[in-house]
């Protein structure tokens, strides 16, 4: 009887869920319709306050205490660039705010937020709607050696070695697709997996993303060889900036490429980090 | 501190506080009248004796209580901004491991929520989702499964991969028997707390020389069999070769291969025999010693012999040394 009640219940509150995302996504869909291409840009307001939307997940990237809706305690090196982000545009911080999934953000639409920093890394297709930046963080695939392996010079040079990557990932794909070694990679589970696989001498090469390479070595440098480069893959984590937000895509990037200029990318990644990826060797 | 009236009632008068030692859990017993007195004994932190043991909170001190409560035997703490502080993952994980395990501890309590300034922590502390109510406290890395260590095992090339299990067996005896042999430990082949300590910080082994291709190093004193490609070693044998010296020490190559080979001298059968040198071979035998044993030959075991008999084709080179130096 109570178990009937419950369902009943479940199912009321999965319709009105679903009646709300319809009437959410109607006006949405409209304008879509109506406007196909990206609307002609109109000349932006000034921005005087600037509520910025994170996607917390990770210690390094963002993290931070949610109280309604409300990111209080914020840190990582996201929340860190979005603080001088928003102070070179001339604006002031007024809060952050989490957005779950933060797949939602590239969705665009009426938003509560003018700037989006929450590991957005898109699809060409979401680069062509105008609303996303430049990456300000690569994505590629760092390459870490196992200790005393010679520091290979390019991709041809990993051939030879036993390969490993976290299984499922943009690594291992890179290793069949890029790499493609003589030897059949071994693919681990997870980072901590593969730290000890390398550590092992199971396998020579770790293929980790970028991002998280600092914290893979981080404490395990006198087990680890050192990361010895990164194989692009032209793909990075991007500012989403809402529409009639106040803002335009171009004055982030410009922003976003002083900030490469004088080093503040580089440091913010070092510290948060504990390595900039892009101060990786691109191999080819 | 605010206290919820639930909790009045919920007395642990002889509770346990958690720390940590070299990074591990420890429990002290504290007497404290409720679990309000408990929880301001985990945040006190250890008493002077048990710092000079080696006990350590990595709750950062000064961290303040905003409200404890309980309901439906989940215990939530609201927390202070000081018990976030910090980016060091192991002390972030090891915190919130130190709250679950001493809230736990008390009779009836089956989950902890933890809040920081009345919000909800989320990608602070890695390994947890304080999004949900916690039940049980990351496992510790110090007493690593069965499973993890022959998959250790197999990584440093003691074992092969079909070995890693998790259940107890001659195969893991013997790797471990070869593992003990390549470090200098006791030679017992038990998987005791000292080799899984040195597993921990073991890398896999090294060839003593340089040269291309597949070939074997044969370590006298060590009593292991390595088999090399590219300088790599991809196994390590345990084997037991010949007593006072009778192995020949020096560069040989394999250069007969028998599947079952007669021993005319001692009049027994050796299965998966290669031989390097004269009279000498690779070979199958029933007892494999840790100690230099046979009348010369290499003795290997059952399940490696065949290993062995495949990698080492007919002109591979075997390299017979005395020891690392």
């Amino acid at each position: 009887m109570r178990h009937r009640r419950l369902r009943r219940v479940r199912n009321r509150r999965a319709v009105l869920v679903i009646a709300v995302c319809a009437i959410a996504a109607a006006p949405l869909a409209a304008q879509a319709a109506q406007s196909p291409a990206p609307p002609a840009a109109a000349p932006p307001s000034p921005l005087s306050t600037a509520v910025v939307a994170l996607g917390l997940r990770d210690p390094s990237l963002d993290a931070g205490v949610v109280r309604g809706g409300e990111v209080v305690l914020a840190r990582g090196f996201e929340v860190e660039l979005a603080r001088l982000l928003v102070r070179r545009l001339g604006a002031h911080l007024a809060r952050f705010v989490e957005l779950r999934p933060a797949a939602r953000i590239v969705a665009g639409g009426a938003s509560s937020w003018q700037l989006g920093l929450a590991g957005i890394e898109p699809s060409p297709q979401g680069r062509a709607t105008g609303v996303l930046s430049d990456p300000y963080l690569t994505t590629d695939a760092a390459v870490v050696l196992r200790r005393h392996l010679p520091r290979p010079r390019s991709i041809a040079d990993l051939r030879g070695h036993v390969l490993c990557a976290v299984r499922g990932g943009d690594e291992a794909r890179a290793i069949a697709t890029v790499v493609r070694p003589k030897a059949a990679p071994l693919l681990a589970t997870g980072l901590d997996r593969l730290r000890e696989q390398l550590r092992t001498g199971a396998c020579d090469v770790a293929v980790v993303p970028a991002v998280d390479t600092g914290r893979f070595l981080r404490g395990h440098g006198a087990e680890l060889g050192p990361a010895a480069g990164r194989i692009p893959s032209g793909r990075g984590f991007v500012v989403a900036v809402a529409r009639g937000g106040g803002l335009d895509v171009t004055a982030v990037n410009a922003v976003l490429q002083q900030m490469r200029n004088d080093g503040t990318l580089g440091r913010l990644a070092r510290t948060w980090l504990g390595l900039d990826p892009a101060s990786l060797r691109v191999l080819r | 501190m605010t206290v919820a009236p639930a909790l009045g009632g919920t007395v642990a008068r002889h509770g346990q506080v958690w720390f940590v030692r070299d990074g591990e859990p420890v429990a002290v017993s504290r007497t404290a009248p409720a679990m309000p007195g408990l929880l301001r004994a985990l945040l006190a932190g250890p008493t002077r004796a048990e710092r000079a043991k080696g006990l350590r909170s990595a709750i950062p001190a000064g961290t303040d209580v905003r409200e404890l409560t309980i309901a439906r035997r989940v215990v939530t703490v609201d927390l202070g901004g000081r018990f976030a502080a910090g980016r060091d993952e192991a002390s972030l994980t090891s915190r919130v491991g130190q709250l679950v395990r001493t809230f736990r501890a008390v009779p009836g309590v089956v989950g902890v929520r933890i809040r920081v300034e009345g919000g909800v922590p989320v990608g602070l502390f890695p390994g947890y989702d304080l999004r949900r109510t916690i039940r049980a406290p990351l496992a510790s890395r110090s007493a690593p499964s069965l499973r993890d260590t022959q998959q250790l095992l197999a990584d440093l090339g003691f074992m092969a991969r079909t070995g890693v299990t998790g259940r107890p067996g001659d195969e893991t005896s013997v790797a471990v028997l070869a593992f003990e042999k390549w470090t200098g430990m006791p030679r017992d082949g038990v998987l005791g707390a000292a080799v899984v300590k040195a597993l921990a910080r073991a890398t896999r082994p090294e060839p003593v020389r340089r040269a291309p291709g597949k070939r074997v190093e044969l370590l006298l004193d060590r009593q292991v069999a390595l088999a090399i490609v590219n300088d790599r070693v991809e196994r390590v044998f345990h084997i037991s070769s010949g007593s006072s010296g009778r192995t020949p020490t020096g560069s040989f190559h394999v250069y007969r291969k028998e599947r079952l080979s007669w021993s005319v001298p001692f009049s027994v059968w050796m299965p998966w025999a290669s031989y390097f040198t004269g009279g000498i071979a690779f070979h199958e035998y029933s007892y494999v010693p840790a100690y230099p044993a046979s009348h010369g030959c290499v003795r290997m075991m059952a399940r490696d012999a065949p290993l062995m008999y495949a990698f080492a084709t007919t002109g591979t080179p075997v390299d017979v040394l005395r020891g690392r130096a």
